[in-house]
């Protein structure tokens, strides 16, 4: 059940990705439409987030390729706003919340260039959109796990992007941040920005979502939420292991080279 | 006293260039230094000072003479190939980084060692001078040298200054760099070509075995005093300029004194300072905190029992009570009353000890957080009503009005506890 559409915002084409010797991606084919708030799910080790870090350009795929804006990412690249994983960094690092949110800028700003009084004020405007002003001058590691993850949002906010992909939002995310972020998600693709989110609650994807992308180890549904959220893909999806293509998985690690690399 | 004045005046105009040149070195590392170990790579600083050794004797034989530029560029080279080689290592095999580090230190340090013996048994009578590398000589540079060990920390305050922005993203967040475009990978190349400059600037006056202390100390130690990065970076400066004219004080006044091991005493003194007393998380602070903290327990317990008594009618309990109930923290009881009387809170008489009608309502709060709390784990988190208590004992001193507030809330204000005790609450509210 997969769905294509014409005039896509993001077209992943024929994606094969290995870590060292590792397949953790087989043939993702999908392009998805503008406009909307989409969702990636699977279970564990499935490979989202390895999607939405090749889509960046994070790690180079074995094969395939992806186009966004109908072009190759180095030339929209400031057009595309991305919110890593919360653990990935050190919140012991000395700054303030809004430094962190002026983070967002320096991909506008460039090398060398400092931000001045434009880029706090786009700082301090993505805070206000999260309801975070109150902590703009607050050490990040005295945040809460959702303080934190909603200072990463402020500052792809402050990016001020049209495609957005985030991995993981609302990991150690309280119920009522959660859905005031989904809102928040929601007013943005209504105002024409693409969203793209990895998550892994089903009961709120069925809320929130309107496309949902379906993932385990290969793709197994990109469509309109309606036609993929089916009892029978969603077994598909986390109804365990795929006994054969982990199998495949392990004898190609057990190669002295990477045989999927052309 | 004398030497003091002598050093300190900057009569000799020789004295004034190695404080100026130990200065712009003091900042350099520790700029430098403050990056490398907020990023955790503070070993690297460490294996590149030893592992600059060979190339220093390198740069010797080839000039025939101790001509710092030589040297330098040698010292550069050969720290550059250790940095090179330790990241390649990591790329290429499954080593984990600490051994890859700790092989690297050792194996160039241990080269370097032999070359340097070797050097000395040739007979050259310049030799001598380059035993100071080991462990640094401030006073022993010459005013030309001072020109290229100051020029090159100039180049790297430049530089830093330059690239603040980029730095500060390569330590927080390097895929969110790379995700926004920014040549993440050339960024650290040129942070790991300052890191060796840094280096190799203080291979003369604080020796190759001591330089990681300049590079890693100061900012570790001002990282006690804030969580700012402009501040820290302008602290860490200070502590390691005054680490570095002290100990340059000190080898001057006693002869044949290196200097290195001198400014890594000073630098570890201010350390130790940062640690103990620091407003933020020094010992001392901690040591308070956890005293008032258990004062309270003791109070808190003080007057629970008091109210406890008045439940049962009881309107004043004896001393002797009292202590019974504790026998093994009388000091801390005693001195528990003392101040609650001293507050108003309780009221001693001849015939014993009672709550004012203010510490009945202050008390009538920690019993009925205990017992809320008991409430809470038995209905919430499904605890059986004899396991409860413990719990409860510990959350009785820590909750705040808050938090009692959104019990009462969420348990709908119970009457008893899961012990069929009532939980109290002042007339008014009920």
């Amino acid at each position: 059940m997969i769905t294509q559409v014409s005039q896509p915002v993001l077209e992943v084409h024929d994606l094969t990705v290995s870590y060292d010797q590792h397949p953790v991606l087989w043939n993702v084919d999908l392009s998805l439409p503008a406009g909307q708030l989409i969702g990636i799910l699977g279970p564990n080790g499935a490979g989202k987030s390895t999607l939405i870090k090749s889509i960046m350009g994070l790690i180079q795929p074995t094969s395939g390729y992806i186009k966004i804006f109908d072009k190759p990412l180095a030339e929209v690249r400031s057009r595309i706003s991305y919110v890593p994983q919360r653990e990935s960094v050190d919140w012991n690092f000395p700054a303030s919340v809004l430094d962190v949110v002026v983070m967002g800028t320096y991909g506008k700003l460039g090398l060398f260039r400092r931000p001045g009084k434009k880029e706090v004020q786009i700082a301090q405007d993505a805070l206000d959109q999260v309801g975070m002003m109150a902590f703009s001058k607050r050490q990040i590691s005295e945040l809460s796990g959702g303080q934190q993850q909603r200072v990463f949002i402020a500052r792809a906010l402050a990016q001020q992007a049209d495609l957005y992909l985030m991995d993981e939002p609302f990991a150690g995310v309280d119920m009522a941040t959660e859905t005031a972020i989904f809102q928040l998600l929601q007013d943005m693709a209504r105002a024409g920005k693409t969203v793209l989110v990895v998550h892994h609650d089903i009961h709120s994807a069925m809320n929130f979502f309107e496309w949902c992308i379906m993932l385990n180890l290969h793709l197994v549904a990109s469509g309109p939420k309606d036609q993929v959220m089916t009892e029978e893909l969603l077994r598909k999806t986390y109804g365990g292991k795929l006994n054969l293509l982990t199998q495949v998985t392990d004898l190609i690690r057990k190669q002295d080279f990477n045989p999927l690399k052309s | 006293m004398e030497d003091f004045l002598y050093f300190f005046t900057f009569q000799d105009p020789s004295i004034t260039w190695v404080v100026l040149g130990i200065t712009l070195l003091g900042i350099g590392s520790a700029y430098v230094g403050t990056f490398s170990f907020l990023d955790k790579k503070a070993l690297l600083g460490d294996a590149i000072s030893h592992a600059v050794l060979p190339g220093i004797c390198v740069g010797f034989v080839l000039a025939g003479e101790k001509d710092p530029r030589y040297i330098v560029t040698g010292a550069f080279l050969s720290g550059a190939l250790a940095t090179f080689l330790s990241s390649w290592l990591k790329q290429h095999t499954k080593l984990s980084e600490d051994s890859i580090i700790a092989s690297i230190l050792s194996i160039f340090f241990g080269i370097g060692i032999v070359a340097l013996t070797a050097l000395q048994k040739s007979g050259n009578p310049e030799i001598a001078g380059l035993n100071s590398f080991i462990f640094g000589n401030a006073i022993g540079i010459a005013e030309a040298d001072l020109f290229l060990y100051g020029g090159l920390s100039l180049a790297i305050l430049i530089v830093l200054t330059l690239f603040l922005k980029e730095f500060r993203l390569m330590v927080f967040d390097p895929g969110f760099g790379n995700a926004i475009g920014f040549p993440m990978k050339g960024i650290r190349f040129i942070f790991n070509v300052l890191l060796i400059l840094a280096v190799v600037i203080g291979i003369q006056a604080i020796g190759v075995v001591l330089m990681a202390a300049l590079l890693i100390t100061p900012g570790a130690a001002a990282r006690f005093w804030t969580d700012r990065l402009q501040p820290l970076l302008l602290l860490a400066a200070f502590f390691s300029i005054l680490s570095g004219i002290l100990g340059t004080y000190v080898s001057f006044v006693v002869p044949q004194m290196p200097t290195g091991p001198w400014v890594v005493v000073f630098l570890s003194l201010i350390a130790l300072i940062s640690f103990i007393f620091s407003p933020k998380s020094g010992i001392i602070k901690r040591f308070i905190a956890r005293r008032s903290y258990l004062n309270k327990t003791h109070r808190d317990h003080l007057m629970k029992a008091l109210f406890k008594a008045k439940e049962v009618n009881k309107g004043r309990m004896t001393l002797k009570e009292i202590y019974g109930l504790y026998p093994f923290h009388k000091k801390e009881i005693a001195h528990s009353l003392q101040l609650l009387t001293r507050q108003g809170l309780v009221i001693q008489d001849s015939q014993g000890v009672q709550l004012s009608s203010q510490g009945t309502s202050d008390a009538m709060r920690i019993v009925r957080l205990h017992r809320l709390w008991e409430v809470y784990l038995n209905e919430f988190m499904n605890i059986a009503p004899d396991h409860v208590h413990e719990s409860a004992e510990q959350m009785e001193h820590l909750l705040t009005p808050e938090l009692e507030a959104l019990l009462e809330q969420r348990l709908n204000y119970p009457t008893l506890d899961p012990h069929q005790e009532t939980i109290p609450r002042e007339s008014h509210d009920i």
